[in-house]
């Protein structure tokens, strides 16, 4: 994975394990790497790799059961939610975006759906 | 784990390391940063206790670095630095002999992931070659503290994974990792703090996700703030 | 130690190598000779083994002295110097293996002279020039020295003895112009001076120890057994001063 050297790495990360969450392609309560293979894995500082579950431990994606290791929440409802949160968020960016080239939502749902066709 | 105190080495008028004390703690990984002649590699000597300080010291553990230092710290000289007469295997035997932390099978594992053979010749290995070599043989030591001085000159881009991974797989809670590099870019994700050093002196010792947190600084973008204006 | 030892052979054991090749070869030449009674060759042959013997000797003592200067002032010397091993340890080895190998060439040629000596007797009748140019020789060397065995031994003991001190003093220089005067200019010359100034000392102390005593082998031993105590203390300064004060 390449990073953004001027964004925090561990939220560069954890972005990317929210999404497989999301995606669902990690399973509600399916475990995650430990702290040592998630740096492997992603070539970041172990240090790093920690700060990502610390991290996404406070969002109630994940939790750390002791001493077997971290789990992707089995609270579905939570996981929804997040997801909604990640798709108004990626709404919003774009209506954004589209306000600044001159676009009202209406005009830029009109697009949308033109695009579909 | 290793602190340095105060230390300057001045090589006749000129001082190369000027009065540097900073404390560098295990389970971390360090870049140690800045342009040629800045004092890097002067420090990294200091602290291998290749180098006798003009004034201060490097302690390792507390005490000043000794012969009894240098069976914990595995350094990792930029220049080639083995006999010429030597093969690839005779340097592995050479460290056996001498360093009880060095594992043989450990070191024919990473011959093997950096492609080369027990039966080459050191004077016969291109300067990549010899690069990995450098490293093999220094990463098969089980050491305290491992200072490598450029680990990615020489070599190719595919090889820099490589070696990036090993040196990774080294980086536990009770090791202490320190690479200089004027290859910022490749320290950037396997380093969680950053020394820069300018004209001998210590500029700084940071955290740098806390930097990037805080500020939405990358290290290279540190850097060029440090420096930038003093390169042409 | 033994390891050290073991790398501080291996980097001058082609010279070795070589030394012994040729020695072999001379050799041959010498037995041949004897053996057809060729008297031109005979005397090429003795002259050329002594000479070897002299030289080798020396060069060894040289090539040891270069392999420490290389240690202190190349990159090589990181090799040496980044083991967990005191200086007291790593000039030990240099000095116990340049002594016996010096030691050992020198005995190695003692005996190898003895046996062709013997082999000349056998017919020292027609073979008197020869005889003569050996005596000529060693007399070159030392006026006194009877042409007896143990004499002969005595003498070679000291001029080895003689040799190592100057080996380990040509170390101390070298080790002050690495350590103390490293980065000064002209401190190649100014090792070079404390290395004649050393020699001419030592020189004086042992006119002094040996001027009574009027046995020629007595002699010849206390100078060789008062080299080794030289080379001793010596060793022992120059050691101190890498521990303290050197850096590669």
């Amino acid at each position: 994975m390449e990073f953004d050297a001027n964004r925090p790495i561990w939220l560069q990360v954890m972005n990317a394990l929210e999404t497989d969450i999301i995606t669902g392609r990690r399973k509600p309560g399916e475990k995650l790497p430990g702290g040592r293979d998630l740096a492997l894995r992603f070539e970041i500082n172990p240090n790093t790799a920690a700060r990502v579950y610390q991290e996404l431990e406070k969002t109630g994606l994940c939790e750390t059961r002791r001493g077997m290791g971290t789990f992707v929440t089995g609270d579905e409802t939570v996981i929804a939610s997040a997801r909604n949160d990640f798709i108004r968020q990626t709404v919003k960016n774009f209506l954004q975006r589209m306000a600044q080239l001159g676009e009202t939502p209406q005009s830029a749902a009109r697009m949308i759906l033109r695009e579909e066709e | 784990m290793l602190e340095s105190k105060e230390v300057t080495k001045q090589f006749g008028s000129k001082t190369a390391v000027d009065h540097i004390s900073m404390k560098l703690e295990k389970g971390h990984v360090y870049a140690m940063l800045g342009p040629n002649g800045s004092g890097k590699t002067t420090w990294m000597k200091l602290a291998a206790g290749l180098l006798k300080p003009t004034y201060g010291m490097v302690c390792f553990n507390g005490e000043p670095v000794s012969i009894e230092s240098r069976k914990h710290v595995a350094y990792m000289s930029t220049e080639p630095y083995f006999y010429t007469w030597m093969t690839v295997k005779d340097v592995g035997k050479y460290y056996q002999d001498f360093f009880e932390d060095f594992s043989y099978d450990r070191y024919l594992t990473l011959l093997k992931q950096m492609e080369l053979t027990e039966n080459l010749r050191t004077k016969a290995l291109s300067s990549g070659m010899m690069a990995k070599l450098k490293i093999a043989v220094t990463m098969a030591r089980d050491a305290d503290v491992y200072m490598l001085d450029e680990p990615f000159n020489g070599i190719d881009l595919l090889a820099r994974d490589e070696i990036r991974a090993c040196i990774l797989s080294y980086a536990t809670e009770e090791k202490l990792l320190l690479l200089s590099s004027h290859l910022v870019e490749e320290m950037e994700a396997i380093a969680d703090r950053a020394v820069f050093i300018k004209e001998g002196k210590l500029i700084e010792n940071v955290d740098l996700e806390d930097m990037r947190t805080q500020q939405g600084v990358s290290m290279a973008d540190r850097y060029r703030q440090i420096y930038g204006h003093t390169e042409g | 130690m033994f390891k050290l030892m073991k790398y501080e052979f291996r980097k001058t054991w082609i010279t070795k190598l070589i030394l012994l090749g040729i020695t072999a070869a001379v050799e041959s030449w010498f037995l041949v000779s004897l053996y057809m009674e060729k008297e031109d060759g005979l005397a090429a042959s003795i002259a050329i083994l002594m000479m070897l013997a002299i030289f080798g000797v020396l060069f060894i003592g040289l090539q040891s002295v270069i392999t420490l200067h290389r240690d202190m002032n190349t990159k090589q010397g990181y090799m040496l110097f980044m083991t967990p091993n005191s200086c007291y340890k790593i000039l030990g080895a240099k000095v116990l293996e340049n002594g016996l190998s010096i030691a050992l060439t020198g005995a190695f040629y003692f005996a190898l002279g003895a046996l062709d000596i013997s082999l000349l007797f056998a017919k020292q009748g027609q073979l008197n020039q020869v005889w003569q140019m050996i005596q000529d020789i060693i007399k070159s060397f030392n006026e006194e020295i009877p042409l007896t065995s143990d004499a002969l031994a005595a003498f070679t003991f000291s001029l080895l003895a003689g040799w190592i001190t100057t080996v380990v003093t040509a170390y101390l220089a070298d080790v002050i112009s690495a350590a103390l005067l490293n980065g000064k200019s002209f401190n190649g010359v100014i090792s070079f001076v404390i290395f004649l100034v050393l020699n001419w000392a030592f020189g004086w102390l042992e006119g002094i120890a040996i001027r009574n005593i009027p046995n020629v082998v007595t002699m010849m031993l206390v100078r060789g057994g008062l080299s080794l105590v030289v080379a001793a203390v010596m060793y022992v300064a120059t050691a101190q001063i890498m521990e303290k004060k050197l850096s590669v």
